[in-house]
């Protein structure tokens, strides 16, 4: 049936992303919209692509099939917020810099670090799972939600979890949607942890020209008598690009470790110090209270940056961080690692022609899946998305994954083409 | 929809236990009557019903063997780990293969740097600590019953404990699982990095009740201790104060590590039991701990104290510690952690609840709670995780008083019925099992139910593994005439 559908050739009806349009853009004021236009679509062979604010347009595969866009940002309303609680339920069209102002009324805040806060959306953070520096102490955005609506493939309101911060009622359909990209559901409310926001924090930029000295420091930082919220290792490209703008030390040849920390003043200032006397071979400056911000905040932006045509990310054990870090030429390569995550972030520099780009991807993956991870391509050129393979050669639980999809979404209504395997 | 339980029949029995005996030897099949009674209900007792034949695999190997076999003869089968699950998670609905994974106990890996750790199913959550013991890192999740509740049920049920306030439930702590699907095929789900393109499956996979599957291997997180910690006993006058005092302390922005109250009933048992020195005229105490590096924890000291005072109550012991094997740290969390035990001394029967409330909710609760008890003439004890809002009423009886029992389950259902309408859960962490799939459609639609039915049916399309749990629909009918006793939360 979708054969019988074309690919409109103009962008009039809105774009999906990867040069394909839509043959419109729906923008439901409400719930009961959104299912009657996804069951609409569905009904007529169309795929529907939902849509936030477009910061991760690009991102996954090539849509399959046409469709039509769904605007999700008029959903946007905070359903309950109590506060005394620590908890919120948010519809999640609310972008990120407005639910943040209104956390902040209540000097709390969500855990998760989204880039371009104010076009990104709640739905598409989690939707993407997208996280940043402060995953390392306060874990990922599956961590935050414990409760979830989606409206599925056919048009029907289906929700898991609940608003209370601890229930084993169900299957966990917050954690199946998070990160789920929109195949199996689109994501109309979530609730959510919140926490109180720390008394002040801060962060250590520590300078040195010597691969090996980051590595045993990290190894330290292991078992650093400080506990930070966030442990980033930058190549000397990365920092530049984050440090230069805020005057921090930042050279052609030098590599930092920042190192974040929140909490009261007193152990904020003891764990600085703890971590000044840790870190004394490097070159130390420290960014305090109010001044710390703007480091957090380039920590947090750089993934969005797009310095070239193509960024990777590569998830590892932690302690193999290292070999891939050192392996990208920094005059080609930015990379950020969250490296008490195993995370590492690289963008490409400059153009490039896909053979050169192409031979580096396989070789880092191959790298990274011999330490036990994975490396995706979390942003590249259209044409070169089935090469590069977007989400790298399948897994054992893609089969339950498909499974789950063709369950919950026999013809594959939901952004086709964007996920693993034939999602 | 779930295909209809096959039963079992005498003589495929015999032929199964024969098979069985090949793949395990004969050391690891029990089928006898009498040596398998303890195996007749976990620790919710008011369902019961003697499995025809348990089996204790002792590798993945074997395990996948007898998932095969139970394929191959057509028989339900349902996996336990200690029987330590309060819901009748691990019941025999209609007879079958009970898979004990008890002897499946190795820790495979410990990864300090890499803070993983990779545990067979049949490791008991306490000795992964002890492994873990002076490295500087600890398996967060500590179910009250850690001595003898094995991870692979933890993960079973998305077992919680005093320190997931702060540190999050098992869900939040595991990687990934080796799951042995009911066909008898193994599939690696997650992994020792924590995002893996894919869903995410290891967090579908936990908490669910052994409805998917069967964990032959566990990756979990390791986390780092604390630098160090107070642990203070809060005493007040009534469980008001104590309950307006925990909403007190979340609502001014404070993160306990644990927030712990336990009212005067069970102030009585405990104290009977330890001698920890709780006061006993007391109408509940507190026990509020804070962790972080001890250069931050005065301050934090200094607000929880004054909150204390300010709603009438008195801090009457703190415990500065730098690790968790200080004594009188040890000492104050086992009367804590065994606090069901001492509830024997008061009454020979006793049901526990699950239910979880916003926190701000809970004066109301317990007031609630303490009407109920009133109304029906049951004595209640509360000892609970205040600072989740996950409460666990014990309601007391005698088993062989029939009215007192059909009281008992009365009050459970209006307590419960009361966590939702404060839009709060019926369990937090001992899971829905066969006891409260009746709730199930007061939490959901038929949508949200049918959805996942049809993720159920992913992995386990004939509802061999686990038949009648969890989910309401085509689940056996088993009339219920008793609630329960002995358990742990």
């Amino acid at each position: 049936m979708s054969d019988s559908v074309s690919w409109p050739d103009s962008p009039e009806g809105g774009e999906i992303g990867d040069g394909k349009f839509a043959r419109a853009t729906h923008r439901p004021e409400s719930v009961e919209d959104l299912c009657r236009i996804v069951a609409e679509a569905s009904a007529a062979g169309l795929a529907v692509y939902p849509r936030g604010g477009g910061t991760a347009r690009d991102y996954g595969g090539v849509p399959r099939r046409p469709g039509v866009l769904v605007d999700v940002r008029s959903l946007d309303r905070v359903i309950d917020y109590p506060h005394a609680d620590m908890t919120i339920t948010v519809q999640a069209g609310i972008l990120m810099s407005t639910l943040k102002g209104i956390l902040a009324e209540h000097n709390q805040r969500l855990l998760v670090d989204a880039p371009e806060a104010d076009r990104a959306t709640l739905g598409g953070v989690f939707a993407t799972n997208t996280s940043g520096p402060r995953r390392f102490g306060a874990g990922r955005p599956r961590d935050q939600i414990i409760g979830v609506e989606f409206v599925t493939a056919d048009g029907k309101v289906v929700k898991g979890g609940g608003r209370v911060v601890k229930n084993v009622a169900g299957y966990d359909f917050p954690k199946l949607l998070t990160g789920s990209m929109g195949t199996l559901g689109i994501l109309t409310q979530l609730t959510l942890k919140v926490r109180p926001a720390p008394e002040t924090s801060a962060v250590v930029w520590a300078v040195t020209p010597s691969i090996v000295r980051i590595l045993k420091a990290l190894d330290g930082l292991n078992l650093s008598e400080s506990r930070p919220m966030a442990i980033e290792f930058l190549n000397a490209s990365a920092a530049r690009m984050i440090g230069e703008p805020l005057g921090l030390p930042a050279s052609a040849k030098d590599l930092v470790l920042a190192i974040g920390i929140e909490d009261n003043r007193e152990s904020v200032r003891w764990q600085i110090e703890r971590l000044k006397d840790e870190l004394k071979e490097f070159d130390v400056s420290v960014r305090e209270g109010d001044a710390s911000g703007p480091v957090w905040s380039g920590l947090t932006e750089f993934q969005a940056y797009r310095p070239g045509s193509t960024t990777i990310t590569a998830n590892l054990p932690p302690s193999k961080v290292g070999d891939i870090v050192g392996d990208l030429d920094p005059d080609r390569w930015a990379v950020q690692a969250h490296a008490g995550n195993g995370i590492v972030r690289a963008h490409l520099l400059a153009d490039s022609d896909l053979e050169s780009v192409a031979k580096e991807v396989d070789a880092l993956r191959a790298e990274a899946v011999g330490r036990g991870g994975n490396l995706t391509v979390t942003r590249c050129q259209t044409e070169w998305k089935s090469r590069l393979k977007v989400w790298g050669e399948p897994r054992p639980d893609w089969r339950i994954a498909e499974g789950i999809r063709d369950t919950l979404d026999p013809r594959g209504v939901l952004n086709p083409g964007r996920f693993v395997g034939t999602i | 929809m779930n295909a209809t339980v096959p039963q079992t029949n005498p003589i495929s029995i015999s032929r199964i236990v024969s098979d069985l005996i090949a793949a395990v030897g004969e050391e690891n099949v029990l089928a006898n009557r009498e040596e398998m009674l303890v195996y007749e209900c976990d620790g919710y007792v008011i369902e019961k019903n003697i499995p025809d034949v348990v089996v204790f695999p002792t590798s993945t190997e074997q395990l996948v063997a007898v998932v095969k076999l139970c394929n191959k003869h057509n028989v339900p089968f349902v996996p336990r780990g200690a029987g330590t699950s309060l819901a009748g998670g691990t019941l025999a609905v209609g007879g079958g293969i009970m898979i004990c994974l008890t002897r499946m106990k190795r820790i495979l890996e410990i990864n300090l740097r890499d803070r993983y750790a990779i545990v067979e199913p049949g490791v008991v959550n306490v000795w992964l600590t002890r492994a873990l013991s002076g490295t500087g890192f600890h398996y967060a999740p500590d179910p009250s019953s850690q001595s003898a509740c094995t991870i692979g049920g933890n993960v079973a049920t998305n077992s919680g404990g005093p320190h997931t306030l702060k540190y999050g439930v098992t869900v939040n702590h595991v990687r990934g699982v080796e799951l042995v699907l009911p066909d008898g095929s193994i599939t690696m789900i997650g992994g020792i990095t924590e995002d893996n393109p894919g869903y995410d499956l290891p967090g579908l996979v936990v908490g669910n009740e052994g409805t998917f599957g069967i964990a032959s291997k566990v990756i979990v997180n390791l986390t780092r201790d604390p630098e160090a910690g107070r642990t203070f006993l809060g005493v007040f006058d009534t469980v008001e104060a104590a309950t307006e005092t925990v909403s007190g302390i979340i609502g001014a922005g404070i993160v306990p590590a644990a927030l712990e109250m336990l009212d005067n009933l069970m102030i009585r048992a405990v104290e009977q039991a330890f001698n920890f020195g709780f006061p006993t005229e007391a109408g509940a105490v507190l026990i509020i701990e804070v962790d972080g590096v001890e250069a931050g924890l005065d301050r934090e000291a200094e607000a929880i104290t004054k909150i204390v005072q300010e709603r009438g109550g008195t801090v009457q012991r703190s415990i500065g510690w730098r690790t968790r094997k200080e004594p009188e740290y040890v000492a104050i969390w086992k009367s804590r952690k065994s606090a069901f035990g001492a509830i024997g001394r008061l009454s020979p029967t006793f049901c526990t609840q699950d239910g979880v409330v916003p926190r701000t909710k809970l004066p109301h609760i317990l007031r609630f709670i303490t009407e109920v008890g009133q109304r029906h003439g049951i004595r209640i004890a509360n000892v609970f995780h205040a600072g989740d809002g996950n409460i666990h009423p014990i309601l007391m009886f005698d088993e062989r008083d029939p009215e007192q029992v059909k009281r008992v389950l009365q009050a459970s259902h209006e307590i419960l019925d009361e966590c939702i309408n404060q839009g709060g859960s019926v369990t937090g962490e001992h899971g829905i099992g066969v006891e409260k799939m009746e709730f199930m459609p007061k939490l959901f639609t038929e949508n949200d139910l049918a959805a996942m039915v049809a993720i159920r049916n992913v992995f386990n399309p004939l509802g061999r593994c686990s038949p009648s749990k969890l989910l309401p629909m085509g689940s056996a009918c088993i009339e219920r005439k008793s609630p329960g006793h002995r358990a742990s939360a």
